[in-house]
């Protein structure tokens, strides 16, 4: 069970050079092969996790959820892509055409992109860069330009309001969510996402670093979007952002972006916090599924329990609480490192 | 201390996430009204004495109850007309029969299309003619 994957990726590359294409060419197989296997990943967790939502928030509301679509409303999500397939895709006369619609590939590219650095298992990754976090932490900052882009695009006032708060609200929480993985960097004392995993192999950093963890999970629900954070979209009050204009596919895209990017994301905190991949008895990936689905559960959770905060409050509580206690850990967490050395020294 | 509200909201709807669902699956499964739920009316006709005070009591006109005199000088029960379209449901003509006759059922499926489908007869073979109005409405015309 261990290897499956592993062994299926050495089948391919040698049935790639067994097409004697030459070794350039194998590679890029190998690394289209990579691709669409991360592809996939992505759309088959955004199947079930759409399905997932639906199911929870209906069981923290008391209510069954979808249930009328095949064995407890299994198939509905099969339904919903069906329909949005179906649906005409508008774009408005006055919208800026190419940024319209380009703004629904800006988005999905970089949350595709994320992938490349995730650990799913042991020896597991698609590229085990040596800034693996850094890069992580760059591509995920990119998506914000999407929003403006469709809000700008969409040549509406509404949609361009929304992008901005959306903008707002991304840029001023990633501060708090990067300062929140420094402390894991500094005692891991490597970007590298292997090395990361390697230090967590006695103890996770979510005992090290628990004052971190509870930053970064707070700052990535507003870096997702999601409530009780979801000001840029407030499906019950505001129209949706950024969103307003778009429809069909183009709007199935940005839909899909924020599921991958809840993936991608909970996978980092598996990564960081929760000892990434390691566990006994059963296999790597299969334990790196059950921490990823742990945390996208905890997402969910907070979702369905707590209401929508006001746009004030939000920017308040980033710079006024989130962002000074990140960098108080900071230097705890530097002052924690120093001493254990000084320790070790005697 | 801060964020005790917040985890005790968690707490309520991990509870909600175990517990069981509220929500009614309607038309597969009928659902369980209280006891006193006004819905629709029954009238038990065997019981009925038609002394005509619900019809009295009723405070929007919706009752018309249509008798004749039998040979031993009782009354007898022909027809029985609630348009339940003026009813408001103040359960007066339920409270004032003498002989619970009239009784509130849980039958709540009333939604209808036209107006005329909210008058209902509630005495077999009753038809419109014996009504009191069209009586009227003929000596008028």
């Amino acid at each position: 069970m261990e290897g499956i994957f592993l062994r299926i990726a050495d089948f391919a590359k040698q049935l790639f050079s067994s097409l004697n294409f030459g070794p350039e060419i194998t590679s890029i197989l190998m690394a289209l092969f990579h691709v669409s296997a991360i592809i996939g990943f992505v759309l088959l967790n955004v199947l079930v996790l759409v399905l997932l939502e639906r199911k929870l928030s209906g069981y923290f509301q008391q209510r069954p959820g979808p249930n009328r679509l095949g064995p407890n409303g299994a198939f509905q999500t099969i339904a919903d892509v069906i329909k949005l397939f179906g649906k005409e895709l508008i774009i408005p006369k006055a919208a800026d055409k190419w940024v319209f619609i380009l703004a629904t590939i800006v988005v999905f590219i970089p949350a595709v992109m994320l992938y490349a650095v995730i650990p799913f298992g042991k020896k597991m990754i698609a590229i085990d860069l040596n800034i693996g976090i850094f890069y992580f932490i760059a591509i995920s900052s990119t998506a914000t330009i999407a929003f403006i882009m469709g809000g700008w695009g969409s040549n509406n006032k509404y949609s361009l309001l929304g992008g901005m708060r959306t903008v707002a609200q991304m840029v001023s929480y990633e501060i708090p969510l990067v300062f929140s993985l420094l402390g894991v960097i500094m005692i891991a004392g490597s970007l590298k996402m292997s090395d990361i995993i390697a230090a967590q192999k006695d103890v996770w950093f979510i005992i090290l670093q628990p004052i971190a963890f509870i930053i970064f999970f707070i700052s990535s629900i507003a870096e997702l979007n999601r409530a009780p954070f979801d000001l840029p979209e407030g499906e019950q009050e505001l129209v949706a952002g950024p969103y307003t204009e778009y429809s069909g596919m183009m709007f199935a895209l940005f839909f899909l972006a924020e599921y991958a990017n809840m993936v991608s994301i909970s996978a980092i905190a598996v990564t960081l916090f929760l000892g990434g991949w390691q566990g006994p008895i059963l296999p790597s990936w299969m334990w790196f599924v059950i921490k990823l689905y742990i945390m996208i559960f905890l997402y969910m959770w907070v979702r369905w329990t707590f209401p929508r905060i006001r746009i004030d409050h939000l920017m308040h509580f980033n710079w006024k609480f989130l962002l000074p206690l990140s960098l108080v850990n900071i230097v705890i967490t530097g002052i924690g490192i120093k001493l254990v050395n000084w320790l070790n020294w005697f | 201390m801060y964020g005790k509200g917040l985890l005790e909201g968690l707490k309520i709807t991990v509870g909600h996430l175990f517990g069981k669902t509220i929500t009614q699956k309607y038309p597969e499964v009928k659902p369980n009204l209280p006891p006193c739920t006004r819905c629709f009316f029954e009238l038990i006709e065997e019981k009925c004495i038609a002394c005509g005070i619900c019809a009295n009591a009723c405070p929007n006109n919706v009752i018309e109850v249509q008798s004749v005199r039998g040979e031993d000088k009782k009354r007898k029960l022909t027809g029985y007309k609630m348009e339940l379209g003026y009813c408001l449901f103040c359960g007066l003509c339920v409270e004032s029969c003498p002989t619970d006759a009239l009784n509130f059922t849980q039958d709540f499926e009333l939604s209808c299309y036209h107006r005329d489908n909210t008058v209902y007869y509630f005495v077999e073979g009753q038809t419109d003619e014996n009504s009191v109005e069209d009586k009227v409405k003929k000596s008028e015309a």
